[in-house]
């Protein structure tokens, strides 16, 4: 088995994620970011998207995902359809991370994007 | 509560409500539809938030009855955190009291572990021995080891010091998004033991837009889930 699913970090969860931007045909996916040993996994909910048409990309210690829907999505709210055309999300990781190493792999719709840790320190002696 | 007694006996009532990859909405919700089931009343549940939907200027209450011969249908839209669960698992224990329902059945979706699986599976936990030959009959394994919490542990807790037995469905989804995928398998098993023929085109062909639609519900009920493993030592993610 690749991850321990039994060492998580406990943290209250962070509300009110998920904000369309109506303006710029924008939909947010739904996302999660979980701590494993020596990484970080983050996942992005991206139905109706090929892998071809997301975007990764890393800016200090945050993550952005960019992904255009493979046909458009209609919703109306209060009377007005709008047709979401995008995915896109920031998400602030941890710091100490090593996102040259980071890896990504796109299965039913979803983005897994695993991020290795910085390690450093010094070993200590035991006498 | 307005509720019309049906005639036949043997009444079973199918319970869904927002869980773990929402596959109780998902797979109750569309057993209404697809059997054409008609709303006979209404479930209130002491402290919930006042909350009413409105569907075509029609208005709807978050926890609804449903009907078609002797299979009932409770069904909220509206995720419960630890306090709400114990009120709702009571007031489904009233209503069966009242509509002599014989056994109950449910619908969640567990995390599992192994996400590259091609065809999720089904487990079963039945509150009672008598529900034994439903798994054994359908070739549902038993759930054996692990731990539940949230609304169908609250509404287990409830009927397993009662003389109607309780079945909950497992399914394995993904926890944190909505999977339809799962709610399918969870469909053609609940099918299968109610003896009733289903078809699943109509959601196998809306996955994706259905994972789309049903990202609200499913960040809410990740609110209400977390709430309540906030009080226990095994809270599994951060959710953003």
């Amino acid at each position: 088995m690749e991850d321990s699913y039994l060492r998580f970090r406990i943290t209250p969860p962070i509300i009110g994620s998920l904000f369309d931007d109506i303006e710029h045909k924008t939909l947010s996916p739904l996302s999660c970011l979980r701590e494993f040993d020596n990484h970080w996994r983050v996942e992005f909910d991206l139905p109706m998207v090929g892998k071809k048409d997301i975007k990764v990309s890393f800016d200090g210690n945050y993550v952005n995902v960019e992904a255009k829907l493979k046909q458009k999505y209609s919703e109306e709210k209060l009377g007005t359809i709008t047709k979401f055309e995008y995915f896109k999300k920031s998400i602030s990781l941890p710091e100490k991370i090593d996102s040259k190493k980071a890896t990504a792999k796109f299965q039913k719709g979803r983005l897994e994007i695993k991020i290795p840790k910085r390690t450093a320190g010094n070993l200590i002696k035991i006498n | 509560m307005k509720i019309v007694k049906p005639d036949t006996q043997e009444n079973t009532l199918l319970i869904g409500f927002p869980s773990n990859g929402l596959v109780g909405t998902f797979s109750i919700s569309y057993l209404i539809h697809h059997l054409k089931m008609k709303q006979i009343g209404e479930i209130e549940v002491p402290d919930l938030t006042p909350t009413l939907f409105v569907e075509g200027g029609e208005i709807l209450a978050p926890i609804r009855v449903y009907n078609k011969n002797n299979i009932f249908i409770i069904i909220s839209d509206v995720p419960f955190n630890q306090y709400l669960a114990e009120g709702f698992a009571l007031a489904v224990l009233e209503f069966c009291k009242k509509n002599a329902i014989k056994k109950i059945m449910m619908v969640s979706g567990m995390e599992t572990i192994n996400q590259q699986k091609e065809a999720p599976k089904i487990y079963g936990l039945v509150t009672h021995s008598t529900l034994d030959n439903i798994l054994y009959n359908n070739q549902i394994p038993k759930f054996l080891d692990g731990s539940i919490f949230g609304t169908d542990a609250a509404i287990m807790s409830v009927f397993r010091k009662t003389t109607i037995p309780a079945l909950v469905l497992y399914a394995e989804c993904h926890p944190f998004f909505p999977d339809p995928e799962a709610s399918v398998v969870a469909i053609v098993t609940l099918a299968k033991i109610l003896d009733i023929e289903v078809d699943t085109n109509d959601i196998q062909n809306r996955i994706e837009k259905l994972r789309i639609q049903h990202r609200r519900l499913m960040e809410e009920t990740l609110r209400a889930i977390q709430q309540e493993q906030g009080k226990e030592t095994r809270v599994p993610q951060i959710y953003k």
